[in-house]
């Protein structure tokens, strides 16, 4: 029996010791910000993955290009200055881009970042020995030539618009990946993918323990100067109210990732909330079919009269306590959208008289309008989240006030989310109108969504416009801004097609979906961008 | 005895194997490796085909399984898509040791992946099952010793309310009170999810600080439980003949309570230790989650939510494998507990 205690005892005691033993001692004096993280990255490899919570980490060890600023304006990292027309940087057809790079700019370890290391990024990416996240949106490029250590000159088939928003998100060290890649024939299972100690950014990394914590510690040699902070931790806590609880105790300096009904909580306690903007905007869209679709969102009018029959500013007053406003277009808090346009207003009366003039009336007083023997039943389907559900049960009845019945369909996300092939109700065409937010290569604003050779079918499985909208006038605006390497040129296309779009009511807003960041006050100098959210996080500064 | 266990271990070979494709049929239709690869948004239609083919989630269900088992460096694959497979596979399966890369964590074999939680949920989970064990002995003796009796009905009270309390309930209380409120009101207090505060370092104090609050929710329910059973199987010993002609042969009563009950009452707790124990290898789900502890538990769940089938398939074989030997060790304890027990 004394035996059977001791072994209890000594099994206890040296598992304590065994788990502890994985390092994240720190130190002294050191300033350590603590982030709060609700989902842990899959690798750090910049090639080798799109999650969102990895990419953010590149501005603090790896590094873009350029990054975004809090106004979404280009700030050059690694570049001298941002490629234009007017420099030299961008040919006069839109199809070269020479990119010159700062002579200062080193590893972590001291050696020296130059055009052979974007060479190898690009050459890594299209590889198929690598099993790459994507190959978007390198597989534009047609070569990349090096002339000298501090030249990349890309050449593309077709002018590319949305290069600055997509191109050099991430570089690999060539001088450390080279020989793995020569070694191994793939960069699939390279050590550094986990434990990339060699580093752009103004932190190296220091150590990841999954599931749990991830270190980086400042990197001396830092070209844009040494950051203030010594260390950031970053806590990998996947529960929502424990990730509050923790922002709220002071165990977590920054967070992400929480409900807006977790705002009061956070700033009673001193927590400061900033709403940044990514390009989410929460919407509807209807199933424009030209064959399959409901005869009535056909009708713009109708359309119109749904968007207006919706109270969606009393929604964003009351059920997301103020924090937010309806969108107006896909593209708002981006520098693209036509200034002139506004929320339609709500006003049944008006839907009701746009309603009778399209010809659907209750002529058979059930309550629910209808013309030439069709009923004004329509299907509106989104996801299982919370506060979808509950602007639908809101929709539902205010459109029942106008005479328009609406069923309601929730599916989790990824059978809503599911392709046409996967039978997934949105890209199939099961439902009059489907709800959700997307995001485009925040911050440019391309997308392939309204394009008619982008219509799901069994010839195109994977086509992207559930809309099945095919608009000749909308079309040739979407081909056109793709080409506009030219931002002003560009921005007057895109204020076209926002007002298009608007005008022609494809699509509407229900409200802005700003990503919320709690960031504890200790914490000072902090600035957030929606596409590089850590741009200035060199600046960053603990205070007692 | 050697012969039974040797039996036994060959038995289970082929139990394993029909549990291993029941679950690996399962997998396949739970999560999409590929779907949240996009990032914020959707897996572009050519990196689905690409991945889908470089990952080799293109091969049917059951090469996939073979694969799995066997390994692929008898044969070749078509990475480049030109329907030519010309690289040569080199996974060497399950049977050789290889349970594959995961999907998740890129780039890393599985077995990295689950060892690197293994000691985090066991040290977890077994303070918790000893906290949970020698408390229940403790409160089910009192109970059946003192049947009836003030402290028997209070700590009957509080095993119903401890039962009946969902774990997340649980936890978040335990986190806002001892935590959150305790830092408020200037009382000491615990920290709320993690292993260490970054600002000390890992060490064994700060571990079994942060271990306080889990090991409490995890313990509460099961306490419960273990207790009312400890306490019925005792009350139904203690009213045998033996027991009451050990007490008239005047034994004292401590030898009577722990030699000759206890030792007697144990058969059925050890069978319900016996089937917890393998499970504790699987973590705890909810309680990991909410405490951030880097267990087995949140593993599962986060790999298997994302479809990645040579880890969650080498952590539910390792728990399969556990079943069938704690079945085994279970069955040893109850010939040593009660020697009238023979295995032929």
């Amino acid at each position: 029996m004394q035996a059977r205690k001791w072994f209890v005892f000594v099994f206890v005691v040296s598992s304590l010791i065994l788990s502890s033993c994985g390092g994240g001692g720190a130190a002294g004096n050191n300033k350590i910000a603590t982030f709060i993280f609700t989902q842990e990255f899959d690798t750090l490899n910049p090639l080798y993955t799109n999650m969102w919570f990895a990419s953010i980490t590149f501005q603090i060890w790896n590094c873009w290009a350029w990054n975004f600023d809090d106004q979404n304006n280009p700030v050059p990292v690694l570049v001298k200055e941002m490629p234009s027309m007017q420099n030299g940087g961008i040919s006069a057809d839109g199809r070269v881009i020479t990119m010159k790079l700062r002579d200062d700019i080193v590893w972590s370890d001291g050696q020296k970042i130059t055009s052979e290391d974007f060479k190898f990024t690009f050459d890594m990416n299209i590889n198929p020995k690598n099993a790459v996240a994507t190959t978007f949106p390198y597989d534009k490029i047609k070569s990349i030539e090096t002339p000298d250590a501090q030249t990349v000159v890309m050449t593309f088939d077709e002018p590319y618009a949305a290069w600055m928003g997509t191109l050099w998100h991430g570089i690999l060290p060539a001088h450390i990946l080279q020989p793995v890649f020569e070694k191994e024939g793939t960069l699939d299972n390279a050590e550094w993918n986990h434990a990339p100690t060699v580093g752009c950014g103004p932190f190296v990394f220091k150590e990841w323990e999954s599931g749990s914590f991830a270190r980086f510690v400042a990197n001396n040699k830092y070209w844009l100067g040494k950051p203030k902070l010594g260390e950031i931790f970053i806590r990998f806590v996947p529960d929502d109210a424990a990730q509050i609880a923790a922002l709220v105790n002071g165990e977590g300096d920054l967070g992400t990732f929480f409900a807006n009904s977790d705002v009061p909580t956070l700033e009673g306690a001193g927590v400061q909330v900033y709403r940044v903007y990514s390009g989410y905007n929460e919407g509807v869209y209807f199933f424009l079919h030209p064959e399959k679709s409901h005869p009535a969102v056909r009708d713009v009018r109708v359309r119109k009269a749904i968007v207006m029959a919706i109270d969606r500013a009393s929604f964003a007053k009351q059920v997301l306590l103020d924090l937010t406003k309806p969108a107006v277009t896909d593209w708002d808090n981006m520098l693209y959208v036509d200034p002139s346009l506004q929320p339609y207003p709500y006003d049944p009366e008006a839907a009701k008289k746009l309603l009778d003039e399209a010809g659907w009336q209750d002529s058979n007083g059930d309550g629910v309008r209808d013309k030439d023997g069709v009923e004004l039943v329509l299907k509106y389907g989104t996801t299982t989240r919370e506060v979808r559900k509950n602007m639908q049960a809101v929709a539902q009845e205010q459109l029942a006030q106008v005479g328009i019945k609406v069923e309601l369909y929730n599916y989790p996300s990824d059978q809503f989310f599911a392709g046409y092939d996967e039978g997934g109700p949105a890209a199939h065409g099961d439902l009059d109108m489907f709800e959700y937010s997307a995001t485009p290569q925040f911050p440019d604003p391309d997308v392939a969504d309204w394009l008619c050779n982008n219509i799901p079918s069994d010839e195109n499985p994977s086509g992207s416009n559930w809309s099945a909208i095919c608009d000749p006038e909308l079309d040739a605006l979407f081909q056109l801004q793709a080409t506009q390497v030219d931002f002003a040129a560009r921005q007057q296309t895109f204020y076209k097609i926002t007002k298009y779009i608007y005008d022609q009511v494809y699509w509407f807003g229900l409200w802005q979906d700003p990503d919320l960041w709690g960031v504890n006050k200790r914490l000072v100098n902090v600035k957030l961008s929606g596409a590089t959210p850590f741009f200035n996080i060199a600046e960053w500064d603990l205070v007692k | 005895m050697t012969r039974y266990i040797i039996r036994r271990v060959l038995q289970a070979i082929p139990l394993l194997f029909l549990i291993s494709i029941a679950l690996f049929v399962l997998m396949q239709n739970v999560g999409d490796p590929l779907a949240t690869m996009g990032g914020r948004t959707v897996t572009r239609a050519a990196d689905r085909e690409r991945l889908t083919r470089q990952l080799g989630l293109d091969k049917p269900v059951y090469l996939q399984y073979l694969y799995w088992l066997v390994g692929n460096d008898w044969t070749k694959v078509d990475l480049d898509g030109d329907g030519v497979s010309e690289t040569p596979g080199t996974r060497k399966g399950v049977l050789r040791g290889d349970f594959g890369m995961s999907l998740v964590k890129r780039g890393v074999p599985a077995t990295v992946v689950i060892w690197e939680r293994l000691p985090n949920t066991l040290l977890l989970m077994l303070t918790a099952e000893v906290v949970i064990v020698l408390g229940a002995l403790a409160i089910g003796i009192y109970s059946a010793l003192r049947q009836y009796s003030l402290l028997d009905n209070l700590m009957t009270a509080a095993s119903f309310v401890g039962f009946s309390m969902p774990i997340f309930f649980i936890a978040l209380a335990v986190i806002y009170i001892f935590s959150v409120y305790f830092k408020r009101w200037g009382l000491p207090y615990l920290p709320a999810g993690g292993m260490f505060d970054p600002q000390v370092g890992k060490t064994p104090w700060q571990v079994a600080l942060h271990m306080v609050l889990p090991v409490t929710s995890i313990s509460v329910i099961s306490l419960a439980t273990y207790s009312r059973y400890i306490r019925s199987t005792m009350l139904e010993v203690l009213g045998q003949d033996y027991i009451r002609t050990a007490r008239s042969k005047g034994l004292p009563k401590r030898d009577i309570v722990f030699v000759h009950a206890l030792k007697n009452a144990s058969l059925p707790i050890v069978t319900v230790i016996g089937l917890d124990l393998p499970l504790l290898l699987g973590g705890a789900v909810v309680t990991e989650r909410i405490f951030a502890w880097p267990g087995m538990g949140r593993l599962f769940l986060d790999h298997l939510e994302r479809g990645d089938t040579s880890v969650v398939m080498g952590i539910l074989m390792l728990i399969a494998v556990a079943v069938v030997l704690f079945q085994l060790l279970t069955d040893i304890a109850y010939a040593w507990l009660d020697p009238r027990i023979r295995y032929q």
